[in-house]
C-alpha cells in the first residue's frame, strides 16, 4: 500500500513541480501568437523530459550517481567545468526569476514595495530549505503546485478548437511573413527548452539519491516520469490554449504572472483568481527551491564535496553556503529592477545551449553495460536518447542567432 | 548495483580512477581524484603512487588563462592520498582511513565549525 501511496505522490509531486515562470509565460504567449500551432512542440519537450528523466533516475538508482558526478567522471575537468558554469549560471537566473515572480505575485495581494517583498521572499525561502527536510520540500511545493490545474479546468471552461488543436499536433511552419516565421522558430526552440529545463533532471536525480533510491525503485522512476510529466504536459498544453483562446482575441501579452491569474479570474470568479494565484505561488517558490538547491547539487557533486539534505548541514557546510549564496545572488539580480519575465526569457534560451553537454555524458553512461550492467539503455531509451541529443544540439545552436534575430522574441 | 571492477591486473586509470568520487573509512564522500601521482623512469613501468585533491591538482588540468584564474580563486593547495590507501575501485573508489587522517575535507571541518553554530545544523533528514 504505501509503494501505491508513494507512486501515487511521487505522479503528483512531478505534475505539480511541473511548470515554473518561464514555461507560464512561454506557453501563455506562444498560445496569444500562434495558436495551437505549436501543440507539437509541447508533445516534443515532453517525451524529451521523460526520456532523459528517466535515465538519470535510473542512473541513480542503480550507481548512486547524480548527474553531476556523471559529467565529471565522463565529460572530465574541462569541458564538465564549463558545462558546470553554464548550469549554475542558468540556475541562478532561473532562481532571479521566480524570486522575482513571487515578489510579484505577493505585490497583486498586498500591495507592499515589490522590494521589501523579495527581502521577504529571500528570507522565507532561506528558512524553508534550512528547516524543512527534503521530502517536505518537496512533497509541499510539489502537492500545493497542483492547484496550478485551475488551468485545466479554466482552459476547458473556454471551449477550446479541439479541431484546432488537434492539427496543432501535427508540426508545420506557418505561411506567414518570414519574420513571422523566425518568431515561430524561436518560440518553438524556447518551449522545448522551458519543458526540457536542465535543472528538472539535475533535481531530479540528486532527490532520487536524498530518497536512497535502489535498482528497486527503476519502476518507480518509470512511472513517475511517464505519468507525472505527461500531466504536466497537459497542464502546459492548457497554458498554451488559454493564451489562444484569451490572451491573443483581447492582445494581451503574458508579461506579468498576474495576466495568468486575469484568465482564471475571467472563467471561475474570485475562487479561480485565488486558487491561480496560490499555485502559481507553490510552483515558481517550489522552482525557486529547485534551482537554488540543484545549483549547490551541481557544484558539490562536481567537486567531491559532501552534499544533501540528508546530511546535517554542519558536515555539508559548502552545500549548506552554496544554495545560500545562489539564493542571496538571485534577490540581488531582481533587486536591480531588472524585469524577472526578461530574465526568465533568457535563461530558457541559454539553457537549451547547455541541455547538449549536460546529457551527452547521462547517454554516455547510461548505454555502458559495463557501469549499467543489466540496467543498461534499452533500445527504445538509445533510439529516443540520441534522436533527442540530435534535436538538442540543432536546437542549441539556432537558439542565440534566433534571440538575436527575434529582437529578444519581440519579432 | 554493478560497478567497474579492474579487469583482472589491469586498472583504466581514466575510466576507472581520475575524475571519480573518494569515499573514507566511515563511507563519507572526502573529495574526487583531480590528478593521478606515477612514477619511474624512462624505460621503467610506470607505478601509480599517489592520488591527488584539491584545486592544486585540477587547475593545472584547465588551459592557462584558467589554470592561473583558478589559482588566483581556490589556491593551489592539493592533497596526495597514497595508492596503498585504495581498497575498492568501483563507480566510487573507497579508501582504509578516515578523512581526517588523510588531510581530506578541511575545509568542510573548518567552514562547519561556523555553520554549527546555527540552530538545527546538526539535524539532516532526508
Amino acid at each position: 500500500m504505501s509503494r501505491i501511496l508513494e507512486i501515487f505522490l511521487g505522479i503528483l509531486t512531478a505534475m505539480g513541480g511541473f511548470v515554473e515562470i518561464g514555461e507560464l509565460t512561454f506557453m501563455m504567449n506562444a498560445g496569444s501568437l500562434f495558436n495551437y500551432r505549436l501543440l507539437w512542440v509541447v508533445v516534443i519537450g515532453v517525451v524529451g523530459i521523460i526520456v532523459y528523466g528517466e535515465i538519470a533516475g535510473r542512473i541513480a538508482a542503480v550507481r548512486g550517481q547524480a548527474v553531476f558526478n556523471v559529467v565529471r567522471e565522463r565529460a572530465g575537468i574541462r569541458l564538465g567545468l564549463l558545462t558546470l558554469v553554464a548550469a549554475t549560471l542558468v540556475c541562478l537566473l532561473t532562481c532571479a526569476a521566480e524570486i522575482g515572480a513571487i515578489a510579484m505575485l505577493w505585490e497583486l495581494v498586498t500591495a507592499w514595495p515589490y522590494r521589501l517583498l523579495l527581502v521577504l521572499g529571500l528570507v522565507f525561502f532561506l528558512l524553508v530549505i534550512w528547516f524543512l527536510p527534503f521530502k517536505a520540500i518537496e512533497r509541499v511545493f510539489g502537492l500545493m503546485g497542483l492547484l496550478m490545474t485551475v488551468f485545466i479546468v479554466v482552459a476547458w471552461k473556454m471551449h477550446p478548437d479541439w479541431s484546432q488543436a488537434t492539427a496543432g499536433l501535427v508540426p508545420s511552419i506557418p505561411a506567414v511573413s518570414s519574420d513571422k516565421q523566425l518568431l515561430y522558430a524561436y518560440y518553438a526552440v524556447a518551449l522545448v527548452s522551458s519543458v526540457m529545463l536542465p535543472y528538472e533532471t539535475y533535481f531530479y536525480a540528486s532527490g532520487a539519491i536524498e530518497d536512497r533510491w535502489t535498482p528497486r525503485d527503476i519502476n518507480l522512476n518509470r512511472i513517475i516520469v511517464i505519468v507525472g510529466f505527461a500531466l504536466g504536459g497537459v497542464l502546459a498544453a492548457a497554458l498554451m490554449s488559454i493564451g489562444s483562446q484569451f490572451l491573443g482575441p483581447h492582445q494581451i501579452e503574458a508579461g506579468l504572472p498576474g495576466t495568468a491569474g486575469l484568465a482564471a479570474a475571467s472563467e471561475m470568479g474570485r475562487a479561480g483568481l485565488w486558487l491561480a494565484l496560490i499555485g502559481m505561488f507553490f510552483a515558481f517558490a517550489g522552482a525557486a527551491i529547485e534551482t537554488a538547491m540543484s545549483s549547490a547539487y551541481d557544484v558539490c557533486q562536481f567537486f567531491g564535496w559532501r552534499w544533501g539534505k540528508f546530511c546535517p548541514p554542519r558536515t555539508a557546510p559548502r552545500f549548506v553556503l552554496s544554495w545560500g549564496i545562489v539564493l542571496l545572488l538571485a534577490t540581488l539580480i531582481v533587486m536591480t529592477g531588472v524585469d524577472p519575465i526578461k530574465v526568465v526569457e533568457y535563461s530558457i534560451i541559454f539553457s537549451v545551449v547547455i541541455l547538449p553537454l549536460t546529457y551527452f555524458p547521462l547517454m554516455a553512461i547510461s548505454r555502458d553495460a559495463d557501469v549499467m550492467g543489466v540496467y543498461v539503455n534499452g533500445v527504445v531509451a538509445n533510439t529516443l536518447g540520441w534522436l533527442y541529443f540530435v534535436l538538442i544540439c540543432i536546437a542549441a545552436v539556432a537558439a542565440i542567432p534566433l534571440l538575436v534575430l527575434t529582437h529578444g522574441g519581440q519579432g | 548495483m554493478t560497478s567497474t571492477q579492474p579487469r583482472g591486473d589491469y586498472v583504466d586509470l581514466f575510466r576507472q580512477v581520475l575524475d571519480h568520487a573518494l569515499f573514507d573509512a566511515d563511507g563519507q564522500l572526502c573529495g574526487i581524484v583531480d590528478d593521478i601521482e606515477v612514477s619511474g623512469g624512462f624505460g621503467e613501468p610506470l607505478r601509480v603512487t599517489a592520488l591527488l585533491v584539491g584545486p592544486g591538482a585540477w587547475g593545472p588540468r584547465l588551459p592557462a588563462l584558467f589554470a592561473e584564474l583558478a589559482a588566483w580563486a581556490f589556491g593551489t593547495r592539493s592533497t596526495r592520498v597514497p595508492w596503498e590507501e585504495v581498497c575498492e575501485l568501483g563507480e566510487d573508489i573507497k579508501l582504509r582511513s578516515r578523512a581526517a587522517v588523510l588531510g581530506l575535507g578541511t575545509m568542510d571541518r573548518r567552514l562547519g565549525r561556523l555553520v554549527g553554530k546555527l540552530p538545527r545544523s546538526d539535524k539532516g533528514a532526508p
